[in-house]
């Protein structure tokens, strides 16, 4: 019975997984363009979900809806500070900048939310769902859920309407795609806020499972590292093969290894996977 | 910005050295001239310290121009070498710097061996992840120190032939700091007019000619990646003994981002670059700081500004600069 109980644990965890990075695999699939504040980003997220539920009093949902808004807005901010080092494709520079901005939200939510842990209040979170030996909550039935119907969505938007071939359109060449009249400059921002506003959303639904501290965001991220790159960058299906597999995986190795070493694990799967197949898995 | 830079003095190298000798005898009388109190020894050799760690990365961002996130690793690799062996086995500061400078090798040497066929910002993202795992299992490994690290490391000894040095307070670790900044900056300048040097600038600038030329840029960037790494060990090495602590904060992103502004705000490829940017950050830090979350504002604000508004760091606003 354990078994099973640890698939759903795997379940529960890599639905989390591929819902926090799916705006990593639009960045950068659609646009490949890189973002290394982005487990600063998932910390503001749960932050300002936080916030608005216990200082403002806000619902759940409107709290989620705040924190999209506000994360979208930063968004904007940072790919308009970023603009011409987009344009100019300089991922090195960009990655650095980054990381720099990162680092500022880092400080500055310690700044305003405090360097003590917090709980985000979820009635959902204690809502234990049993079932015979298995259970889990609702919260994960609701993380679960909002991320298959995510990728659907996203899935569908990139490959089925035109938008989705504009923007990869402007990935394989801004130059180009503006001589025949697409504004690129558009287009990265609306993907940088997309980005922004999925790990927004991502947060405020895996945030409520575990405390939160303004200095996670470091760590947080690695496994949105690891499910891009074992999805094959940019894949979307594959993010999402790779978030569940993911998840089975470390529920599977901290049951039956060591809880402690959980991202290690992570990590060397990784490895092994950059060394077998240095494209990714899914990649054609 | 395209050409390799030729250093001006390389065509005397007697005039070279002399000034060199000037500049280290200055630099050792230094914190004297600033009062010779104990906070000028130990800011001085702070300083020392964190610019030779930025020069571990300062090799590969501004020679291969890629961004290695994981030099903390090193940095830590350093610090609990040292650490581990002098505190459990009573071994003397070359044993424990020559162990730091093998593990550091290997640590990169697999790292860079595992992404040799990668793009690169997967090489940025496996190095910033193994640090990340690096925090972990020294956080939960309680045998190299676990979570409370390891406290009342003993004071660095260096037995010279005869006598032995014992680096016990800040103004003896300062001889000590200042040599190994020296030593590195002479690396540095070698560095830069070795093949190598030269080999991965082209890989940089050209990557066309290089192809051309036979040169591998995945092999150019393991050397690079491999020869960077017990610089930044080094340096964790002796802030491990002038701490007398080490604990899984040496894998704090503060490093990191102090590592990668300090080198890009002077500006890449300027050899005393990243020691000026140190000077500037540490003393920003020491005695105008406005507390520790605020100077996380400031430190991430001028590494991402300074690459934003001047790609070319401060020394792109004085182009006469650049000619030295």
């Amino acid at each position: 019975m354990n078994i099973a109980q640890q698939i759903v644990n795997g379940l529960v965890l890599g639905s989390g997984y591929a819902c926090v990075a799916l705006g990593w695999t639009i960045l950068l699939g659609v646009a490949r363009l890189v973002n290394f504040a982005h487990g600063q980003l998932y910390m503001l997220g749960a932050f300002v979900t936080w916030y608005a539920m216990t200082k403002a009093g806000l619902p759940y949902p409107l709290a989620i809806l705040a924190s999209i808004i506000a994360l979208g807005i930063l968004g904007a901010l940072m790919q308009t500070a970023m603009m011409r080092l987009v344009m100019t494709q300089n991922l090195t520079s960009l990655m650095i900048v980054t990381l720099g901005f990162g680092y500022v939200l880092q400080g500055g939510s310690a700044l305003i939310f405090g360097g003590n842990p917090q709980t985000l209040p979820g009635t959902l979170a204690r809502a234990k769902v049993d079932l015979g030996s298995l259970w889990f909550t609702w919260q994960d039935v609701l993380v679960f859920v909002a991320t298959l119907l995510l990728y659907g969505a996203v899935w569908l938007f990139t490959q089925k309407t035109r938008f989705g071939s504009v923007i990869r359109a402007v990935a394989e060449d801004p130059k180009l795609a503006e001589l025949f009249g697409i504004n690129a400059k558009l287009v990265y921002l609306f993907v940088f806020i997309f980005e922004c506003a999925a790990v927004a959303l991502g947060a405020a639904l895996v945030a409520p499972r575990s405390p939160i501290l303004t200095s996670m965001g470091f760590n947080e991220v690695i496994m949105t590292f690891v499910v891009v790159v074992l999805g094959g960058i940019g894949s979307i299906s594959g993010a999402l093969v790779a978030g569940l597999g993911l998840g089975l995986f470390i529920a599977f190795f901290g049951a039956f290894v060591a809880q402690a070493y959980t991202t290690a694990a992570a990590f060397a799967l990784l490895l092994i996977l950059l060394v077998i197949r240095p494209a990714g898995l899914a990649t054609k | 910005m395209s050409a390799i830079e030729q250093n001006h003095a390389s065509s005397a190298p007697i005039l070279r050295t002399a000034i060199f000798v000037a500049l280290a005898a200055i630099g050792f009388f230094l914190p004297k001239l600033l009062g010779g109190t104990s906070v000028a020894y130990s800011t001085l050799t702070t300083i020392a310290i964190f610019a030779v760690m930025c020069y571990g990365i300062d090799i590969v961002l501004s020679y291969l121009g890629e961004v290695s996130l994981g030099h903390t690793l090193f940095w830590a690799i350093g610090g609990y070498t040292a650490a581990n062996l002098s505190v459990k086995y009573g071994l003397n500061g070359w044993s424990t710097a020559l162990a730091t400078i093998a593990l550091c090798i290997v640590a990169a040497g697999f790292l860079g061996a595992v992404t040799l066929r990668t793009r690169e910002f997967v090489f940025s993202l496996v190095t910033y992840a193994a640090a990340v795992v690096g925090y972990e299992i020294a956080f939960n490994w309680d045998a190299i120190g676990g979570s409370d690290g390891i406290v009342g490391i003993s004071a660095l000894k260096l037995p010279l032939g005869i006598a032995t040095f014992s680096g016990a307070t800040q103004e003896d670790l300062w001889p000590v700091a200042l040599t190994l900044l020296l030593l590195t900056l002479i690396f540095i300048a070698r560095f830069r007019r070795s093949k190598l040097g030269t080999a991965a600038l082209m890989v940089q600038m050209n990557p066309a000619l290089a192809a051309s030329l036979g040169i591998d840029p995945r092999k150019i960037r393991l050397a690079v990646f491999v020869l960077s790494a017990p610089i930044t060990g080094l340096a964790g090495w002796l802030y491990a003994y002038q701490r007398a602590y080490v604990g899984p904060d040496m894998f704090e992103t503060y490093f990191l981002v102090l590592m990668l502004t300090a080198v890009v705000l002077i500006g890449r490829r300027i050899l005393i670059g990243p020691l000026i940017g140190t000077a500037i950050l540490i003393a920003q830090q020491n005695l105008f700081s406005l507390g520790g979350d605020w100077n996380k504002i400031v430190l991430g604000s001028v590494l991402a500004l300074v690459l934003i508004f001047w790609p070319a760091g401060l020394a792109g606003l004085f182009p006469q600069l650049r000619q030295k």
